[in-house]
Formats: C-alpha cells, sequence, structure tokens
C-alpha cells in the first residue's frame, strides 16, 4: 500500500523534473553563440597594462571571449551575449584602429571607469570575481596613462573622442548643420550665460554656455531629470600658451551640442548629443544612434550625480559672495 | 555642555549647507574670450559690450571710448567627475575697467575683501585687458 503511494508521489515529482528538463533543453536550441571574429588589430600597451586589461575587460570588450561554461548555457547567454554585443559597440580591444591622441582619449575613459568602481560590472564580478581589479591596477593603468599625456602633448595631431578635427572635404558651408540625431547648430548661445570653464589632458580650453532653462537648473540643482527644453553648449579650442605660461584660447575645435527632450532621446538618457567641428562646424556621426555607442557609455556611468552632464558648476560657493561680487 | 556639543555636530555635519552652484551674470556685457593661469590654478572669464568687444578686435593700446570690461576669475580644480580635466570652483575676483565717453578709464578690483577704486596696478591692469583677443570660431 505504502509502495503504491510513494510511487504516486515519485510520478509527479519526476514528470516536473523531465519538464524543466526538457524546457531547459528547449532552451538551447535558441543559444546562438556568441559569433566568433577576428582580432584586426589588438591594443598596443605596456605588458602589465595589457594584463589588466585581457583579465578584466577583453571578456566583454573585445573579440576574444575566454566565457566560463556557465555563460554559455541559456538563458545566462542570453543576458550575457547582449551586453559583450553592447561593449564592443561601445569600447573594443580587438579593433584598435586609433590614432595616438583617440588612444590617450580611450585610457582616460578606461582609467575613469576603472576609478569610479563602474567598471568592470559589478553583476559581471560577482559570477567572475577574477575579475575584480585591484588599487594597484588601476594605478598601473593610471601611470601609463598619465604618462601618454606627457608623449602627446608634445605632438600636434592631438585628438580624443571630443575633437574632430579630420573633416571631410565637401564642407556644407551651411551656418546650421544638423546632426544625423536632429540636434542642430544654432549660435544662439554666444549669448547665453557661461555656467563653468574647463580643460581637459588633450591640452584644450572649455567654455560652457548655458540657457536660461539650464541655468536656472543648475542654481536650484534641479539635475534628476533636468527639465526639457535645457541646453548646454560646449564651446572648444585648442590652448595656445603665452611667454608667461598664461593660456588662452587658440584654433577652435568644436562646438558640443547638450539638448534635453526626454520624449526624443530615450536611449540617451533624454538628451540630445551632438558635436559641430571646424570652421565648417562638421556634425559628427553617421547614425542617429551615434551617441548611443560613444557620448551616454561615459556621461551615464561617470556623471549620473549631475543628471548625466559633466561641468555642472562645483557647489563651492555661497551666494552671499556671489551677490556681493556681481554687483 | 551637551547641547553645546550637538549645535557643533550639526555644524560640523552639514560643512556646505551654504554652499551653491552659481553661474555668473554680466548683466547686458557679452563673453568675449578666457584664459588660465597655470601658475596660480585660475581661470578668467573677460566680458564686455561692444566697444570693448571693437576695442581688442584691432591693434589698441587704450579701451574706445564708453567701453566696459569685466574680467572674473574663479580658482579651478581637479574635475571631481574626470580625471585628467579641470573644472572652474570658487569665485576670487571680479575686475571692471569702464572708458566714459571722454575716453576717462576707471579700475575697479573686487574680491571678498573691500572694492579697491583705481589702484596702483591700473596701469598694469589696463595693459593686461588690452592684451586679450577676442576667440575665434565659427
Amino acid at each position: 500500500m505504502d509502495s503504491v503511494k510513494k510511487k504516486r508521489n515519485v510520478k509527479p515529482i519526476a514528470i516536473v523534473f523531465l519538464a524543466v528538463l526538457g524546457i531547459f533543453v528547449g532552451l538551447q536550441l535558441f543559444n546562438q553563440p556568441l559569433e566568433g571574429k577576428p582580432t584586426p588589430k589588438k591594443i598596443e600597451a605596456p605588458r602589465e597594462v595589457l594584463a589588466i586589461l585581457e583579465n578584466s575587460c577583453f571578456n566583454c570588450h573585445s573579440n576574444q571571449q575566454n566565457l566560463s561554461w556557465y555563460d554559455k548555457i541559456a538563458p545566462i547567454s542570453w543576458a550575457v551575449n547582449k551586453d559583450v554585443e553592447r561593449a564592443r559597440e561601445v569600447l573594443n580591444f580587438s579593433e584598435w584602429n586609433y590614432s595616438a591622441g583617440e588612444h590617450q582619449g580611450k585610457m582616460y575613459a578606461i582609467l575613469n571607469m576603472m576609478q569610479s568602481g563602474k567598471m568592470p560590472l559589478h553583476e559581471y564580478t560577482l559570477l567572475h570575481p577574477s575579475a575584480k581589479i585591484t588599487t594597484k591596477d588601476i594605478e598601473t593603468i593610471k601611470k601609463y596613462t598619465l604618462s601618454l599625456s606627457s608623449v602627446n602633448s608634445t605632438k600636434k595631431e592631438e585628438k580624443n573622442i571630443h575633437q574632430n578635427l579630420n573633416l571631410p572635404e565637401n564642407n556644407t558651408n551651411s551656418k546650421s548643420p544638423v546632426s544625423p540625431n536632429g540636434v542642430q547648430y544654432s549660435d544662439d548661445f554666444k549669448s547665453w550665460k557661461v555656467i563653468s570653464m574647463s580643460t581637459l589632458f588633450d591640452k584644450s580650453i572649455r567654455v560652457i554656455y548655458g540657457n536660461d532653462i539650464a541655468v536656472k537648473a543648475v542654481e536650484t540643482d534641479n539635475f534628476h531629470p533636468w527639465p526639457d527644453g535645457s541646453i548646454v553648449v560646449k564651446s572648444v579650442w585648442k590652448q595656445q600658451e603665452l611667454p608667461d605660461g598664461e593660456i588662452r584660447p587658440g584654433e577652435f575645435v568644436n562646438a558640443q551640442f547638450m539638448v534635453k527632450d526626454s520624449k526624443k532621446y530615450t536611449d540617451t538618457e533624454g538628451w540630445g548629443f551632438a558635436k559641430f567641428s571646424g570652421k565648417d562646424l562638421h556634425p559628427t556621426g553617421k547614425t542617429a544612434s551615434f551617441a548611443k555607442e560613444s557620448c551616454i557609455a561615459c556621461h551615464r556611468q561617470l556623471a549620473e550625480k549631475t543628471g548625466f552632464l559633466f561641468d555642472v558648476p562645483m557647489k563651492v560657493n555661497t551666494e552671499r559672495l556671489i551677490k556681493n561680487l556681481q554687483k | 555642555m551637551s547641547v553645546c556639543a550637538l549645535f557643533t555636530a550639526c555644524k560640523i555635519d552639514e560643512p556646505d549647507k551654504d554652499l551653491k552652484r552659481v553661474v555668473f551674470d554680466p548683466g547686458n556685457l557679452k563673453f568675449i574670450t578666457n584664459s588660465l593661469n597655470p601658475k596660480k590654478e585660475t581661470m578668467s572669464a573677460l566680458y564686455g559690450n561692444q566697444e570693448a568687444l571693437e576695442s581688442l578686435t584691432g591693434e589698441n593700446n587704450q579701451p574706445k571710448a564708453n567701453s566696459e570690461f569685466k574680467l572674473i576669475t574663479w580658482k579651478y580644480h581637479d574635475n571631481p567627475q574626470y580625471i585628467g580635466g579641470t573644472i572652474t570652483g570658487e569665485l576670487l575676483s571680479t575686475e571692471t575697467l569702464q572708458t566714459d565717453k571722454n575716453g576717462k578709464i576707471t579700475y575697479q578690483f573686487k574680491d571678498n575683501l573691500k572694492p579697491e577704486n583705481n589702484p596702483s596696478n591700473k596701469e598694469e591692469r589696463i595693459k593686461y585687458f588690452m592684451s586679450y583677443k577676442p576667440v575665434v570660431r565659427p
């Protein structure tokens, strides 16, 4: 009698087990392995730097995946494949076709991501603890990245992701060029208030303007989210050094726009990015989604606190002082 | 005693309570150009009216009549959000240079102390203001 009961109990459990197993096996039919890609041009860097990148970054940011067995099983593999594809779009160490200036810019982005603890992703290191980076690793990356500054400062062809001096021949001469995502260049910003000034490792000097909506957002710390209609424009020049060491703006490099429209720019945290370079204000990007693969990756990870904008004025002044000095 | 400690503690806990993000309002003046002084770790923005802009466009040693300039100087810092960048921080001083319709120049220096009108370095500062050239861009 007992054995009959047992048999009756075992049967449903076995059925459920077999069903789960069946689904699991079935899922594998939809498990497309990551496409194997060649490595046309691998990043070149000192051995100790490469070792860190290979250990902590290459699994997602290269064509040389060395995934664990569990990464290859559906449904985990679906998430892993998606992450790898997105990661490669933003940064791929196997397709490193960059000038010295661009290489420097990428290394600064990597350093900033590591230093801020944003990369490697926490979800990734949970499953892959050996990919965690140490303070010593960051120091190694930092030392190398800073050494690039001194090499490049003597060179003329400085360039990073925010610079684009190689302009195509077919100049449009239009004073209102439009970025592929619809952001249109306008001279209006020249009469807006300057919200801050900055420099970057690429020996550039920058002035950041904001329209009235943006200025109000800055003054009231209203960044989450920035109000629609905010526009911030960064005007970038090469640095020109005077004999006494003072630096002034030299040749114009580009004007970078960020236009807030939460309904239009849903893929990039509501910001429409645009960059207009050189004398003809040539817009950057081939497709409307260019900023998804370049701009927002850094802005999202490193400038979340200030609503995805770098160069927001620091919170270091008193109202009384500014009122007194503004009089 | 404990009450005192409590008040002190509150003050320590909120050191930036009165600190704000500020944007300088130049009134009806427009941005002309800027500069960076690595030795002093300062960045300055030069604003001016149309006459001021014209004064700096040619090879002039003296500002034109009815010119108004403002040079706003800020301390700069490493950008807290990005290694490899710097950004303006504390507002340090404003300098105003004005000429009347006869070209007579007045100069004022202001920091968080008392403003100084026509201080002894006035001539040197006029020369310095006149050394600026408007930014070049499309």
